[in-house]
């Protein structure tokens, strides 16, 4: 029998790729800021590249996140069944 | 009586019913869904809860005590390095929680090392795995306990071993007793009980220290290298890049964070973990880790610094908040040890037992599960009577130790196809003797300064690559039941 890929491994995949690029795209950002920034002058009473390196981007990224989660990876069953199983807390 | 032991008290004593009610409802399930139960909650959890497991597991006593430790000893180059972690939940669930999902439901795959048997099909693996998640997790899940009761001991007065025994014990009743039901329900409430200690930790701490101008001012004038974002070329950022990746690609590897994984109800519930996850765990570590930064302004010389997140809690907020603050720290803890608690169990009680004893009864794995529980909790309990001192550099040898055994194969494992148990077994060893080599006779390991686990998790996938593809493919089976339609399975 010919050996045929279930098309949710790509839904699969995706995840990975969304996963990785975020994670590297944050950590070049906060990395980046905080590295570069310099201490003075103080913003919010912090040193400058905490408020902006540390909190904002931080902030930023997980505020991105519920949309990047809930739009770029799609719903998919996970039993060979068709329907879907009912959400709860 | 200390108003922050009666909070204390009272919160120990909701846990402990959550263990007798969970143990009601894992005795009512029939002997053969007992193991799905006890291990994978019935694999039902929504998002809030499997938010909550992967975030109160992995963030541990790193976070809630050495973090804010090494904010107050080390300045705002700790918050910097501990921002790492905000998205471990992203970085565990995304990659791998789709492929976990599907092929957990094919193969009937309730815990981290069934996955394994289905896709290496080999006996070797299982042991060898069993082995070194024990011995890893044995002395992490004892550091756990250790900061709990040296916590529990500064915040209310009692002596170490009794306060070893009240953060402890009550572990022991819920895993022992609920399973991964009591865990999980346990881990919710705690998830509060952490955030709004948090909170409240934070908020009292800016107020106490007159807000951000005027303790940055006092932290500058006591040593300016604490504003530094590498401690003056203490941690470079090669350092710190070496902790991220740990903390972030490499999380896939760690086995108790595989949980949230495996017992996820559906995608919506594994989205609404993945987010929900980044939110809890941003709130944990920045809050607690700008308090440690801040209170070198409150308290410049505290001589053990592990011990700020405990001292804030009783010296710049009311006794009574206190008390909540208290519950928050080892609740954190707790959901860690008890996270850690079910791999080894079923690890050990599960699969290894399988391995041994393929025709062991489900009555026979029930008892097994309990004892092995109630056993491995005693014996990180043990560890922790030893006291060590350096909790988080144990911890990152665990961590280490873990990802530069099974990153690898779990990663490559459930995204490439032609990954087989030989190219598993070389590099779980290969990992094993250069992590080893690197702490040890071979610190040049350490390239670049990073952290051992960079070179042992980087040259392990390589032979993992190599190994598989000098030797036979994986069978038609795995290939099916990882990969295939369901109509060609």
């Amino acid at each position: 029998m010919k050996f045929s890929e279930d098309p949710r491994i790509r839904v699969a995949r995706r995840g990975l790729a969304v996963a990785w690029i975020y994670f590297a795209l944050y950590l070049l950002v906060y990395m980046g800021l905080s590295y570069t920034l310099g201490i003075e002058p103080y913003v919010l009473g912090l040193p400058r590249w905490v408020t902006f390196g540390n909190l904002l981007v931080p902030f930023l990224f997980v505020v991105m996140l519920i949309f990047v989660a809930e739009k770029l990876i799609p719903d998919v069953p996970l039993t060979d069944e068709e329907k879907e199983e009912e959400d709860e807390t | 009586m200390n108003p922050a032991v009666i909070s204390f008290v009272i919160y120990t004593a909701i846990l402990a019913a959550i263990g007798i009610w969970s143990y009601r409802i894992v005795e009512k399930v029939p002997i053969a869904k007992y193991e799905k139960e006890f291990y994978a909650a019935g694999r039902g959890l929504g998002g809030v809860f499997v938010a909550m497991i992967i975030a109160g597991g992995l963030a541990s006593a790193g976070t809630f005590i050495a973090g804010p430790g090494m904010c107050y000893a080390y300045g705002y180059s700790w918050v910097l390095i501990n921002n790492d972690q905000i998205f471990m939940n992203l970085m565990l669930l995304a990659p791998i929680g789709i492929m976990v999902g599907l092929a957990a439901r094919r193969v009937n795959a309730i815990t981290y090392l069934d996955m394994f048997r289905a896709r290496y099909e080999s006996k070797a693996i299982i042991i060898l795995l069993a082995i070194l998640v024990t011995v890893f997790l044995l002395p992490y899940m004892g550091t756990q306990f250790v900061g709990a009761a040296r916590v529990i001991s500064q915040m209310t007065g009692m002596g170490y071993f009794a306060s070893l025994a009240l953060g402890s014990v009550v572990v022991l009743v819920y895993c022992v007793l609920g399973g991964m039901r009591g865990t999980s329900l346990a881990t919710l409430l705690q998830g509060i009980v952490i955030t709004v200690g948090c909170l409240m930790l934070f908020i009292g701490t800016v107020s106490y220290a007159g807000g951000f101008q005027k303790s940055t001012e006092a932290v500058a004038s006591l040593d300016m290298k604490l504003l530094s974002p590498t401690m003056d070329g203490e941690f470079p950022p090669m350092f710190a890049l070496s902790l991220a990746l740990m903390s972030g690609f490499f999380i896939v590897g760690m086995p108790h964070a595989m949980l949230g994984a495996l017992t996820y109800k559906n995608t919506r519930a594994l989205k609404r973990g993945i987010w929900l996850g980044a939110v809890l765990v941003f709130i944990w570590t920045t809050l607690l880790c700008l308090a440690g930064a801040m209170a070198r302004a409150i308290v410049p010389d505290l001589a053990v610094p592990d011990e700020i997140a405990p001292w804030l809690a009783m010296n710049v907020m009311p006794k009574a908040f206190g008390g909540i603050v208290l519950a928050g720290i080892v609740a954190g803890i707790q959901t860690t040890v008890a996270a850690m608690a079910i791999i080894i169990t079923s690890s050990i009680a599960k699969n290894l037992l399988k391995e041994i004893k393929p025709a062991v009864s489900g009555r026979e794995v029930k008892v097994a599960s309990r004892v092995t529980m109630a056993g491995c909790l005693s014996l990180a309990i043990a560890v922790a009577l030893f006291q060590p001192r350096l909790i988080q550099w144990i911890i990152f040898f665990s961590i280490g130790g873990l990802v530069s055994a099974t990153f690898g194969p779990i990663l490559l494992g459930m995204h490439w196809k032609r990954g087989n148990k030989w190219g598993t077994i070389a590099s779980v060893v290969w990992g094993m003797i250069i992590y080893g080599l690197a702490y040890t006779l071979v610190p040049q390991l350490k390239v670049w300064g990073t952290h051992p686990s960079f070179i042992s998790v980087l040259t392990s996938i390589i032979v993992y690559v190599l190994v598989s593809l000098a030797t036979a493919k994986p069978s038609e089976t795995v290939l099916r039941t990882f990969w295939g339609e369901p109509r060609y399975r």
